[in-house]
């Protein structure tokens, strides 16, 4: 609507969608194409295989994929929850100005350090008493965790401060206890926000490099450390095949989010 | 008392017997059941958020104060006061990287800022069928790991890529393309990765402005170009501003994109972390720079909360 | 140990009345004694004391803003009084949660349960109150019988209409079968044709439920006059006046109530005559117009009062364009008859059921409203009129700032 001329529709038209193709779906179209080539010479890909795919499928590079789905699934448990629990009081105490801003800094703060740092952090911190925890499972899941709170706790307390709290109030009055109120009012209200932030959380967590890098344990090694690995050793075709299988597992695990988010909007 | 008080079933009855019960429950004088839980902002949300500020406390606060303090050390845990970070801040690497970090981060932004007004302008006002799956598309893309990116850079442009063995095929005498291990490659990998982050709040704008504001403007005699400069920009700065200061502050925090490039000559501040502390155990080094990096972050990440608040606070009082 | 000892605790207060059979039941259901509210440096009310009595229903009428909805929110426990105390049947609830106090509340937007059933939403509160199962279901169904929602159970509420979530809400509200039901705006957010069936809705609902106090909150006067044993009219935080809605009608206390419910137009005036206890006849010289009205205070002569008379209470008187020409004439007038007053139309406005004429009074410089009923001569706008008023349907009030 804003040009009228058929001509500069068009030209925009041709820029966007170079854009687009260059931006989105190239990387895409190129790691899918890459990870079932068994060479590439020539424009295109040549003798197809299913070689790279299989080896992703295969014995350590499966195991790194379990990992990555273990790992990120906790994390986001972790970080929904705790990303939950403090958007509900922050969104509760609207009232009091000072906690609500204080939460919004302290949550929010962590995403804005870069991972490496945070990695980094963990290791100083968790590799001397009191608390030893370099070389666990649970320093990977915690770096994680601390990196998408602030995702899960923005995408929640948007949602909770824009609940009406006459709502909560109107189940008070009916003689509710503050407990029930949450558990049978405010939290199901909640619940699409809490599913998309699962959902982003898992997706980052499926992905993170920079804090796993600097955390993990050699027994506990993650999709994309595997695939950073592969990248290093010049072997590109195992790689996109390796980043595809992380691709494909990511949204089938978001496709679950969606579908319990869609039955508990039904019910 | 609450049987004798039990619900009945004539409404006078048990009319009274609703107040009554929720009387005798009540015990409306001290104790903390009088303080008003339900009222916000009473002394048990604070309370109550206590749990999670513990975990960032002890999994964040507590680990930045470790770097801090492991900055005044050496690798033994002895304290050798300023020394580490003289050492680093003359050292020119630290300088470099810092340079660096900076000058790709602004780069990328720029490359974002540019090409995401330009798609989020497109997909708003010269729409066609199937935008609206171009928009979810790139909603999706912003979940996806950033180093898809640099990884499909590597197949297509980089020295074994496809498009150098095309070349060596086409003009066997010329020389390799190799800009994917340089700076312009790392710039190129990071705006496809963020640009979408500054599609998306332009696009949430976007609709929100009214249509008839274009029309009028429209027939007011304003072409498109005038349009977008005075009235669809101006509508969009804050929103703008605001996500190029996120960029900025992603960019300046990459590590992934940098890493999977495997650029030698492309050292940045997070990558110097990485360096000194995972490849040459380098703690009280990597912990200099760390702070240094986190200054850097925090300033910045300020700097865009205060533009923010400004920029959509002085929209909101005086709409244009 | 810790259980037993709450449950003694609890125990206590219901030990100071013996039980509910043999009470002697407090005549208050609700008492706000010189309650406040503030947040921060604003006020939103200020030391209102107030009794509701069981079976009565008080309306709290007043402007946006005049504190009606926080005097609500209050009673419900929604705010926490800055200072005063809040009672229910005589006990006191300042610091009880809303959960505590039994009460049932309507809110303006109905704030209904989005995820739940009509029949969940309903049941919310006996669910809550832990009641049993079959016990739940038979209420469900009589309170949903009882707005006429039996046939919705199992609907959603964003499948319903305003005036069936209104129903929903009200029907959720009587569920816990309150000893109080607050209502604030209930009929706000409906449009004007339904507006008028709910208000019968209600008052047939109120006919049925003798035994509960009802407070109200509305801006419409049509609402309070219609539904209210009592109103409380409400301005800048405060308490202005509360009576009847008789008695505020026909002889408010201030010029604000004057005003506000019904519309009365208020000309200044001097006292003439002393009246020494109130409820005697004054005369006044309002200009130079000499008037006759009801004086609800003692008033002394030389002292300042407004003549509040509302827009029915107008009268032409016959022959009135010569007889007004006359006045005109001779300027300010000798003030010969009583509570004639000279003025000339401003605007004609046809309502339907009659005419409600502008009419600007000579040597007043007041304007005034006059409803004319239906199948009566309608002067022209620019005519000259003489207005009268019957002096028992005038009635003077103190002159306060508006």
């Amino acid at each position: 609507m804003l040009l009228h001329a058929k001509s500069a529709r068009l030209a925009t038209w041709t820029l966007l969608a170079a854009a687009l193709l260059l931006l989105v779906a190239a990387p895409l179209l190129v790691t899918f194409m890459a990870a079932f080539a068994g060479s590439w010479n020539g424009v295109l890909p040549a003798a197809p295989t299913l070689r790279h795919v299989a080896g992703a499928l295969a014995a350590d590079n499966f195991s790194s994929l379990v990992v990555s789905l273990q790992t990120a699934v906790f994390a986001s448990l972790l970080a929904v929850l705790l990303g939950t629990w403090a958007a509900v009081c922050s969104a509760s105490a609207a009232a009091s100005p000072g906690l609500a801003r204080l939460a919004d800094a302290v949550f929010h703060l962590p995403a804005a350090v870069p991972s490496v740092v945070v990695g980094l952090g963990l290791l100083t911190a968790f590799s001397k008493p009191p608390l030893l925890l370099n070389g666990t499972v649970a320093i990977v899941v915690v770096a994680q965790s601390m990196l998408v709170l602030a995702f899960a706790y923005s995408t929640v307390s948007a949602a909770a401060r824009g609940q009406d709290p006459m709502v909560a109030l109107a189940a008070a009055s009916l003689g509710a206890s503050q407990l029930r109120v949450l558990l049978t009012v405010r939290l199901p209200l909640l619940l699409p926000a809490i599913a998309a932030a699962a959902g982003l959380a898992v997706a980052l967590c499926m992905g993170e490099l920079g804090a796993t890098v600097m955390v993990y344990p050699a027994s506990w090694r993650t999709l994309p450390v595997t695939v950073f690995a592969l990248v290093d050793r010049g072997a590109l075709f195992d790689a996109a095949a390796n980043t595809l299988v992380l691709l494909a597992v990511t949204v089938a695990v978001l496709a679950v989010i969606a579908k319990c988010r869609g039955n508990s909007a039904v019910r | 008392m609450r049987t004798a008080a039990g619900p009945r079933v004539t409404p006078a009855l048990v009319g009274s017997a609703g107040v009554g019960s929720a009387r005798v429950t009540g015990a409306p004088k001290a104790g903390p059941a009088s303080s008003f839980p339900h009222i916000p902002g009473s002394w048990r949300s604070w309370l109550w958020l206590a749990v999670p500020l513990l975990f960032v406390a002890v999994f964040f606060a507590y680990p930045l104060a470790q770097i801090g303090a492991q900055s005044f050390q050496d690798k033994y845990g002895a304290g050798v006061g300023l020394a580490n970070w003289q050492y680093e801040l003359s050292s020119a690497a630290v300088q470099k990287a810092t340079a660096a970090t900076l000058k790709i981060a602004a780069l990328s932004t720029l490359g974002a800022l540019l090409l995401g007004t330009f798609i989020a302008l497109a997909l708003s006002f010269v729409p066609f069928r199937g935008a609206g799956l171009v928009t979810r598309l790139i909603e999706t893309v912003v979940s996806f790991p950033s180093f898809l990116i640099p990884l499909a850079f590597s197949i297509l442009y980089g020295r074994t890529g496809v498009v150098n063995s095309v070349l060596g095929q086409l003009a066997p005498g010329l020389p390799a393309l190799n800009f994917v291990n340089d700076v312009p490659g790392v710039v190129l990998a990071e705006v496809a990765f963020y640009t979408p982050f500054v599609v998306r709040p332009l696009l949430a704008v976007f609709s929100q402005l009214p249509r008839e504001l274009l029309d009028v403007a429209g027939s007011l005699g304003s072409g498109p170009l005038a349009i977008v400069r005075t009235v669809i920009l101006p509508a969009g700065l804050p929103a703008l501003a605001a996500s190029a200061g996120l960029t900025f502050l992603l960019t300046m925090n990459e590590f992934g994109i940098i890493l999977f490039t495997g650029a030698k000559n492309v050292m940045t501040l997070p990558m110097l972390i990485y360096t000194r502390s995972i490849v040459t155990f380098d703690m009280p080094s990597a912990a200099v720079i760390a702070c240094i990096q986190v200054a850097l972050s925090l300033g910045v990440y300020c700097l865009y909360r205060w533009t923010y608040k400004k920029l959509s606070g002085a929209n909101h009082a005086a709409p244009r | 140990m810790l259980s037993t000892m709450k449950k003694s605790r609890r125990a206590a207060p219901a030990a100071g009345h013996p039980t509910p059979a043999a009470a002697v039941e407090p005549e208050n259901a609700v008492e706000l004694r010189d309650v406040s509210v503030s947040y921060g440096t604003t006020v939103a009310l200020s030391g209102l004391s107030l009794a509701v009595a069981r079976g009565e229903t008080v309306a709290l009428l007043g402007p946006s803003g005049s504190g009606k909805s926080t005097a609500l929110k209050a009673i419900a426990g929604f705010e926490r009084p800055s200072s005063g105390r809040v009672l229910l049947d005589g006990v006191d609830v300042t610091d009880a949660s809303p959960a505590r106090r039994g009460i049932g509340v309507v809110v303006q937007q109905y704030a209904l349960f989005p995820h739940m059933r009509v029949d969940a939403n309903v049941a919310y509160g006996l669910k809550a109150r832990r009641m049993p199962k079959a016990e739940i279901a038979a209420r469900v169904k009589a309170m949903l019988e009882m707005v006429g929602m039996e046939g919705h159970a199992h609907k959603l509420p964003r499948q319903l209409s305003g005036g069936q979530q209104q129903r929903v809400a009200i029907a959720r509200a009587l569920a816990i079968r309150p000893q109080v039901l607050l209502l604030d705006e209930p009929l706000s957010a409906l449009d004007a044709s339904l507006r008028a069936e709910m208000l019968l809705e209600l008052q047939a609902l109120r006919a049925e439920l003798p035994d509960i106090a009802m407070v109200y909150v509305t801006h419409d006067q049509s609402e309070a006059l219609t539904l209210a044993d009592r109103i409380a009219v409400m301005r800048n935080a405060r308490l202005e006046e509360i009576g009847t809605a008789e008695q505020l009608y026909s002889r408010p206390a201030g010029a604000f109530t004057a005003k506000f419910l019904g519309g009365a137009s208020l000309l200044p005036a001097i006292s003439t005559t002393v009246v020494p206890d109130g409820g005697a006849m004054g005369s006044v010289l309002a200009g130079a117009h000499r008037m006759k009205a009801v004086a609800p205070f003692a008033v002394n002569p030389g002292g300042r009062v407004l003549v509040a008379v509302r827009p029915h209470a107008w009268k032409l008187a016959a022959g009135s364009p010569a007889a007004a020409a006359g006045w005109a004439g001779d300027g300010a007038g000798d003030g010969y008859t009583v509570n004639s007053l000279p003025g000339r139309v401003e605007s004609v406005q046809w309502r339907g059921a009659g005419h409600r004429l502008q009419v600007d009074l000579i040597g007043l410089s007041e304007r005034v409203t006059v409803d004319l009923p239906a199948m009566s001569a309608v002067p022209a706008p620019g005519d000259l009129v003489v207005l009268t008023v019957e002096p028992q349907h005038a009635v003077l009030v103190p002159a306060g700032e508006l």
